[in-house]
């Protein structure tokens, strides 16, 4: 570890690197003990229950080796496409609508107005509230005869809703409260990402004539990209598996209008203790996240961001 | 930038711009105000329609919280399991952090893509095989499990953040402290740690909030023994009913560390929730 200064010159790290080359690894070492461990054992395992009939509940069926019976009855299982269309539907709208809402209110917040910074600590508090506290509030708020959503709404002469409680509404109350709890974490990065960006271009366009609109289309929006992207990658992971928020407020229901592929996958595995299937399904979903997450990274770049920081 | 999006000139606009911002301001508020204003109501209060602005505050519902719920166990579960969780994956995180921003390692980018993933990586997957493992280890419904399962959520977070941060820090620093005949390990503990402070304390504050609100595995890896905070938060609710005072307290109750912890922290708070891909 120590080297002796004559072997030290200041150009040769990578040579006093060479000198400590188990020094990475140990490292590493407890990272990828815990990982090993906690992470890839437990996932091997599901793996494995996935090619199994495992239920522990039913001891008089099958409990064996079915090979990929299990994938292909979550194939024919509509309730499971189901879930998974439903999920996409909200991720889809959820990440959609929280990212248009961060990017206004991150231009209008990066007026810099006085009293502006108050008013974005205050707006950032969402995310922070644990998502059982969220479910347990936007609950009370919309019950239909008590709620404090209808009563407002009556103030403004709008018929009261029904809100998560009807089939047709529910979906849409339920984006609303993730709405609510994550465009401010869109908000927080956007606004940090538009506060980084340089005045050069801006100026530029300002001079050339271009409108506010033409500025924003054309030189706001192709600048932010990149943390548009990083904030929607996490948000989508995120809203892929939502389950704490739904849990709380509808189970799933009414008559499985928001029956996400974590509800679902609860449904299976601690109501049903159909835990072989219930793993394929899990597997299922991982593949679709993993999907997901390797378009998106590829398409972006976010490995070679922070690999190009080393390079210097 | 700060001028240019916008022109500010004439006060109508400005009294526009103040209107939107408010408003937005107070979407955002407005449940977390309900939540607290319900947490401090008396039970006939808190079912009055419409609903009431004005009433004396009681603790009540906080009170029942810690005689009805043991939220008294529960918060000391959740403190003792997140603030160890937080503090090994803390440790392990930043070894490797350093270990991947200042060595050669084999198959850096891969390995890097392995710690990733667990950020992506659905807890319902591994949720029923930790129960079974659990089970036949003898650790099911103890803090140790937890602990082991937040310690590795965190992972992610730590090792991504913290490898930014410390290659912001010139290698060239710690080669002159090298050359002035510290070791390795001194070099990292006297010269890279202080520099690394302020990344660490944010990478904490974000780990420690991620596993302090985590509820789907607290909830099916512990039954009674290791409950935490969201686990007994949830409980105040039923299919069918809610008791509504009681649910509201325990939502002030656990969402207070969080929101002032992270409202101290927030110079860094953008670039440890993107795990060091955005600046804040």
């Amino acid at each position: 570890m120590t080297a002796s200064i004559e072997s030290l010159p200041i150009a040769s790290d990578r040579a006093q690197r060479a000198g400590e080359r188990y020094t990475g690894m140990i490292l590493l070492a407890p990272t990828m003990i815990i990982m090993t461990v906690v992470g890839l054992f437990p996932l091997l395992h599901s793996l494995y229950m996935s090619i199994t009939g495992y239920r522990p509940a039913d001891p008089d069926k099958f409990q064996g080796f079915v090979g990929l019976g299990n994938y292909a009855d979550a194939l024919a299982d509509a309730q499971f496409l189901h879930s998974i269309l439903l999920t996409l539907l909200f991720t889809v709208l959820s990440v959609g609508l929280s990212l248009t809402f961060a990017i206004l209110l991150a231009l209008l917040f990066n007026l810099r107005l006085r009293g502006f910074t108050v008013l974005r600590t205050i707006i950032i508090v969402p995310m922070l509230i644990t998502p059982i506290a969220v479910g347990i509030t936007w609950r009370i708020m919309m019950m239909p005869d008590l709620g404090v959503l209808n009563y407002v709404l009556s103030l403004a002469g709008i018929p009261p809703q029904p809100w998560a409680g009807e089939k047709a509404s529910a979906m849409a109350s339920m984006v609303l409260v993730d709405v609510w709890q994550w465009t401010p974490f869109m908000f927080l990065i956007i606004f940090a990402g538009l506060s980084a960006l340089p005045k050069s271009p801006f100026e530029a366009a300002a001079i050339d004539g271009a409108s506010p609109i033409q500025t924003f289309f054309m030189v706001t929006l192709p600048m932010l990209r990149p943390v548009i992207v990083i904030a929607s990658l996490l948000r989508i992971v995120d809203a892929i598996r939502t389950y704490d928020t739904v849990y709380i407020i509808t189970r799933g229901g009414p008559d499985f209008a928001t029956d996400l592929l974590s509800v679902y996958l609860a449904r299976v595995n601690f109501r049903f203790f159909n835990l072989g299937y219930g793993a394929a399904l899990s597997w299922i979903t991982l593949l679709i996240i993993l999907t997901v997450v390797l378009i998106f990274v590829k398409y972006t770049g976010f490995m070679r961001m922070v690999n190009e920081k080393e390079a210097r | 930038m700060s001028s240019s999006t916008a022109p500010r000139g004439s006060l109508f606009s400005g009294i526009g711009y103040y209107l939107l911002a408010l408003i937005s301001t107070a979407f955002f508020a407005f449940p977390i105000v309900w939540m607290t204003l319900s947490s401090l109501k008396s039970d006939v209060d808190i079912s009055a329609y419409p609903p009431k602005w004005i009433f004396s505050p009681t603790l009540e519902s906080f009170r029942k919280l810690f005689t009805e719920l043991n939220a008294m166990d529960a918060l000391i579960n959740s403190a003792f399991i997140v603030c160890l969780a937080t503090l090994f994956a803390m440790i392990a995180g930043t070894l490797a952090a350093y270990g991947l921003a200042r060595f050669d390692v084999k198959n850096k980018n891969f390995i890097a893509f392995e710690v990733l993933s667990i950020r992506m990586l659905p807890p319902m997957v591994s949720v029923i095989p930790l129960f079974i493992i659990a089970k036949q280890l003898g650790i099911f419904d103890t803090p140790w499990l937890l602990i082991a399962v937040y310690t590795l959520n965190g992972l992610p977070f730590v090792v991504w953040v913290m490898r930014v941060f410390i290659q912001e820090i010139p290698q060239s620093i710690e080669e002159a402290a090298l050359i002035d005949g510290c070791s390795r390990f001194e070099c990292f503990w006297r010269v890279t740690l202080p520099l690394l402070l302020p990344g660490l304390a944010a990478t904490m504050v974000i780990i420690f909030m991620f596993a302090w609100n985590e509820f789907l595995l607290a909830s099916i890896l512990t039954s009674s023994e290791a409950r935490t905070l969201p686990v007994i938060a949830a409980s105040s609710i039923k299919a069918k009913a809610i008791s509504w005072g009681l649910g509201s307290a325990a939502g002030v109750l656990m969402s207070l560390p969080v929101v002032v912890l992270v409202l101290l922290m927030q110079k860094y708070l953008v670039r440890g929730l993107t795990l060091g891909a955005v600046k804040g």
